[in-house]
């Protein structure tokens, strides 16, 4: 069965490469997303799990009503942390990043003008405009003077990554159409050039399943093939363009370790057979059901 | 009646089988048949009569308009798709034009259709050495079809048809691309066949052959069964 698949391949050479190179495209994009999909998503953790709201304390506010409103804030779930800075802290943090950066001098420290504060930090960056909008109705009760967050960065990144999530799956859905096309187009020549055989094969009892066979191995061996050269291509690449992203984003400690690489190419190999095999039952199905 | 059908001696059976086709052709009309297990049967008629819509229906090629159809105790028309191929391998059918694979031995497209069905590489030897002794080929096993007569062409196909040892074996015109003395060869190994225990159904033009065969003979016109005679001749 697996010789008549691969004889099934060279009879019809420009049409087999063909479609192996559109399934390798397909899969060198595919491979492509979920690369990049990966080196988002971990840019997003990092810079969600760096996302602060800072409430700045009154200067009178009684330490009962900080604890109190410290309570209601760690409550809501979309909070994962509440960390309580006074006056002192901030001060002492002033004086340490002052020492660090010569353009920064501090000539007095007899009277602390720093407000003691809350730092809120949150479990995903999609709740931050809720639980500032929430924040800031606490502004003039007494308590808080005033919630500053920083929301452009986050949002900038989860705006890129639908956009590219979105994109991708797009470019994705449509390679993937076209690769299921050209399969159904080669088998279908493959079909055709056989289907003297396939008449006798089906008038002396033969099951469908077993006419079935030869084809379906065949789209998956041009499927497999399209496997290899997109894993090959993205292997030479992977190391100077991971390299490029890292060095673009130098501000966040991505790595696509080892397990990655073998979930990339599975997962490659596993849509190369899918769509392989499948594409051939289309064509042969459509055949068998004249 | 319905229950009682197809469990007698009776290994086909038609019961008011009619075929329209969708381009308003009524290619069977209200067809009556009943052929019993080792019968000889030969199916006559002009061209168009409907001999080979009558055939295409006994191995489930398409399924008639309305009207039941039993084969070897199987309701045709009701089987399951899935049930279709074990169908095939109980009926053998052999048609004018050979269909043999040329890229193929005689050996090889005999044996093919026990390959196809599942059988051992070992049993499948065995079982085509059997067939081809059956219809003289053993000498030519080696042989493709284009260095075969026409006749040899028609014995591998026969073989080809009788290696799953079916009990029906269909005949559609099997002489018609024959010279009349291959002819002959042909009609007596189908005769030898039927003598061995397979119930044979024979669509013919050969008014020869049957007129000398003084078998049963079922007559079509225009879709109807106008004849049916237990030792008929060709024409009335």
């Amino acid at each position: 069965m697996a010789t008549t698949a691969a004889q099934g391949f060279w009879r019809n050479p420009v049409m087999s490469l063909a479609s192996t190179f559109t399934i390798g495209l397909m899969l060198l994009l595919f491979a492509f997303f979920l690369a990049t999909d990966r080196g988002l998503q971990a840019a997003v953790n990092v810079l969600e799990s760096k996302v602060e709201l800072a409430l700045f304390l009154e200067d009178g506010a009684r330490v009962s009503d900080v604890l109190d409103l410290r309570a209601r804030i760690e409550a809501d779930p979309a909070v994962s942390r509440v960390d309580y800075i006074t006056k002192e802290q901030a001060m002492a943090r002033l004086v340490d990043i002052a020492a660090k950066r010569p353009d920064i001098q501090i000539v007095d420290t007899s009277e602390n003008p720093l407000q003691a504060s809350l730092e809120v930090k949150l479990a995903r960056a999609q709740d931050a405009p809720r639980v500032t909008a929430a924040l800031r109705e606490e502004i003039g009760k007494g308590v808080v003077s005033d919630v500053v967050d920083n929301p452009q960065v986050v949002d900038k990144l989860l705006t890129i990554t639908r956009v590219l999530s979105f994109g991708g799956l797009a470019v994705l859905a449509m390679m993937l159409i076209v690769a299921l096309f050209v399969i159904v187009n080669t088998i279908r020549i493959a079909v055709h050039a056989r289907r003297d055989e396939i008449e006798i094969m089906k008038l002396v009892g033969a099951t469908d399943w077993f006419v079935r066979w030869p084809f379906i191995l065949e789209g998956m061996l041009v499927g497999a093939l399209g496997a290899v050269a997109a894993t090959a291509v993205v292997l030479v690449a992977a190391g100077p363009v991971m390299s490029a992203m890292v060095n673009f984003i130098e501000i966040l400690p991505l790595s696509f370790g080892q397990t990655f690489v073998w979930q990339l190419v599975g997962s490659v190999f596993a849509l190369a057979l899918a769509v392989g095999g499948g594409g051939a039952m289309l064509s042969v199905r459509a055949h068998l059901a004249k | 009646m319905v229950a009682l059908l197809g469990r007698g001696n009776q290994l086909i059976t038609l019961d008011d089988v009619s075929k329209r086709y969708p381009n308003g052709t009524d290619a069977l009309r209200d067809v009556d048949l009943e052929i019993d297990s080792g019968d000889f049967v030969f199916l006559v008629g002009s061209s168009g009569a409907g001999k080979s819509s009558l055939i295409r229906l006994l191995i489930r090629e398409e399924l008639p308009s309305s009207g039941r159809v039993w084969v070897d105790g199987q309701d045709v028309v009701r089987m399951k798709h899935s049930a279709v191929p074990k169908l095939r391998r109980r009926v053998g059918v052999v048609f004018q034009d050979f269909k043999l694979l040329p890229r193929k031995t005689v050996a090889e497209n005999v044996g093919f259709a026990l390959l196809v069905t599942g059988h051992s590489g070992e049993e499948a030897r065995e079982e085509t050495e059997r067939a081809l002794a059956l219809v003289g080929l053993s000498q030519r096993r080696a042989h493709f079809p284009d260095q075969l007569s026409g006749g040899e062409k028609q014995r591998t196909a026969i073989a080809r048809a009788l290696v799953s040892r079916p009990k029906i074996l269909i005949a559609d015109e099997p002489t018609g691309n024959l010279d009349p003395v291959t002819s002959w060869e042909i009609i007596k190994l189908l005769v030898r066949v039927n003598e061995l225990g397979t119930t044979l159904l024979m669509a013919t033009h050969n008014a020869e052959i049957v007129n000398a065969l003084r078998r049963r003979v079922v007559h079509l016109d225009h879709g109807m069964v106008v004849r049916d005679e237990r030792e008929g001749q060709y024409a009335a």
